[in-house]
């Protein structure tokens, strides 16, 4: 059953080109030029009850405008949206109900307040009866782990524990619909991965829908059957995400730290993307990664290595060009 | 209603919890207040203390209007004024996304969630002002002109509040709304010091019907003393439902034309 529903969403902004210098500013005071933003472009979108869907795309790609719209935030300039039978910007209690929001950079917690005080706060919110209350908060401070933290100040926890403090207060009366933008924005590896657990987890025992925007594809690799690639507010891949890897992502990055300062080789099909004393940074193609790593690890003394994924822009950039 | 109730309740309670966090913090308001308050008090007496009559009122008159403008300032600051004020920043900052998302009416709850007992005191003292200007001015008390000025506070309540979330709604169109605030600061500074009996002419027109401060401490002042007509009651009345319908259809034409920020 579909949860979300889009049709040529459009979201267009005007904003003022001011010219350059004194002169510009006065100018505009009396003749202003602006020019037409277009942040959501025909936009179709389908979701079904239950799926998890990776938005993706670079900065300023319009993730952000189309969550905000889904949700009510602001409203579309033209086309058709409908989430859970509602139109979002008419703001209805009954939709705010039923779905939670969480963004990376803007936090729902009070900083000189503890969890526990915040949780409460919200159970009056939503209207959260005491005993179903009482069950999620124990249900979701359990599979995070977090019951030494609900009880001090906010302002004291890491960023990697202050959002796992977010997803509980956002999951707090059982939304059908989660959407999170940029959760794992600044956090560490290990807080990271114990965030990408978790939402399976809500994902797979709770039936919630997931529309995650991320910037990071280990996000999108690990948690979303399907992604869907935005690129200056239109689509440009909705489909699985493994074929998108498959298909797009070509390249792989190694760091290498060298116990002592090296000349090392560079395999004729990789791309040097940093090179020190100790340390290189290669652009290696994916099929060959393990190769690779293999020969490095048996030619020189090694102190560390890291393979990332290649980054988000490049991918994007590539299936650009192929459509 | 039941349920907005015991979200304000909460809410409340949540701030109060929020302001003991610092304890300087929670005293030091009650203490400011109180010495704003005398200073506000001392300079009245040196203007009215030298003037026998204003247009028919006495020097209890003059008390009454003095410590029922103080009395309905205070209990904005009680309540909403904190609140209120912080409304151009959430909407420059995007933070009003998080109220927009939110099952409980946003108004609602940015009204009430900046709730301040430190003006508590002032609320005690300008009620004393105005029972001392009652006993000075030798006003015959009747229950109907209790109960006329006590529903005429909690009108202009509403009306001052009104006035600022209209002023603030601007910023939903506007990048600033710093001047139109300086407009109203200096409107109130001038009705606080002013009795809206002293206006006439266009000054009346200007400060009984489009920056209606000048009637905000004159109406319950002229009920209390058993002064004001029926038709200026019902001048009352009409002001504040127009001003309140205005001040709600901006706030909602606002939120359904807000942009956000960028992320």
């Amino acid at each position: 059953m579909k949860i979300i529903e889009t049709e040529n969403l459009t979201k267009k902004y005007k904003r003022y080109k001011k010219q350059e210098g004194l002169a510009g500013s006065i100018k505009g005071l009396f003749h202003r030029k602006y020019e037409e933003k277009i942040a959501v472009d025909d936009f179709d979108i389908h979701v079904n009850e239950g799926e998890f869907v990776g938005l993706i795309g670079p900065n300023g790609a319009g993730k952000t405008t189309l969550v905000k719209m889904l949700t009510g935030i602001i409203a579309p300039t033209s086309g058709r949206i409908q989430v859970m039978g509602f139109y979002p910007n008419k703001l209805e209690k009954a939709f705010k109900q039923q779905y939670a929001v969480v963004m990376g950079q803007k936090s729902q917690l009070f900083f000189e307040l503890t969890t526990e005080d915040t949780l409460r706060l919200f159970k009056e919110i939503y209207g959260i009866p005491e005993d179903e209350y009482k069950r999620n908060k124990d249900f979701f401070v359990d599979l995070f782990q977090v019951q030494g933290l609900m009880n001090v100040q906010v302002r004291t926890l890491s960023l990697g524990e202050r959002m796992k403090m977010e997803l509980i207060v956002a999951l707090l009366h059982n939304p059908k619909i989660l959407f999170l933008d940029e959760p794992t924005i600044g956090l560490d590896a290990v807080a990271g991965k114990q965030i990408r657990t978790f939402l399976k987890d809500v994902n797979e025992s709770r039936g919630t829908t997931i529309l995650l925007t991320s910037h990071y594809m280990e996000d999108i690799k690990v948690l979303c059957k399907r992604s869907i690639v935005v690129n200056h507010g239109r689509k440009i891949y909705d489909g699985g995400t493994d074929m998108l890897f498959e298909n797009y992502q070509k390249s792989k990055k190694m760091t290498i730290y060298f116990e002592h300062s090296v000349e090392p080789d560079v395999p004729d099909d990789c791309r040097v993307l940093e090179k020190a004393n100790d340390k290189l940074v290669l652009e290696i193609p994916k099929q060959n990664a393990e190769k690779v790593l293999e020969s490095y690890i048996g030619h020189y003394p090694i102190r560390d290595i890291g393979i990332e994924e290649e980054e988000i822009g490049s991918v994007v950039e590539r299936i650009y060009k192929e459509v | 209603m039941k349920h907005n109730l015991k979200f304000i309740s909460e809410l409340i309670k949540f701030r109060l919890s929020h302001i003991m966090t610092f304890r300087l913090g929670f005293f030091a308001p009650f203490f400011i207040n109180t010495s704003y308050f005398l200073v506000q008090l001392f300079a009245f007496e040196a203007i009215y203390g030298h003037v026998d009559s204003i247009r028919g009122w006495g020097h209890g008159e003059i008390l009454i209007f003095i410590g029922t403008f103080s009395l309905i300032d205070a209990l904005n600051m009680t309540i909403c004024f904190f609140g209120v004020i912080s409304i151009p920043e959430k909407i420059q900052t995007g933070e009003l996304d998080l109220y927009l998302t939110k099952p409980v009416n946003p108004l609602l709850r940015i009204t009430f969630e900046k709730v301040d007992p430190g003006a508590i005191p002032l609320l005690i003292f300008s009620a004393c002002i105005a029972l001392y200007g009652v006993r000075e001015s030798g006003a015959n008390l009747s229950y109907a002109n209790i109960i006329g000025y006590l529903f005429l506070v909690l009108l202009m309540t509403i009306l001052y509040y009104d006035m600022e979330l209209l002023i603030r709604c601007f910023a939903f169109f506007v990048f600033s709304v710093d001047n139109l605030m300086k407009i109203e600061n200096t409107a109130v500074d001038l009705c606080l010091k002013i009795p809206g009996i002293a206006f006439y002419g266009i000054y009346k027109f200007v400060f009984y019907c489009v920056l209606p401060y000048g009637i905000i401490a004159t109406l319950p002042t002229q009920a209390v003393t058993g002064a004001l007509s029926a038709k200026g009651f019902l001048f009352g009345v009409a002001i504040v439902c127009i001003f309140t319908f205005f001040a709600l259809s901006f706030w909602t034409y606002g939120v359904h034309r807000y942009e956000s920020a960028s992320s």
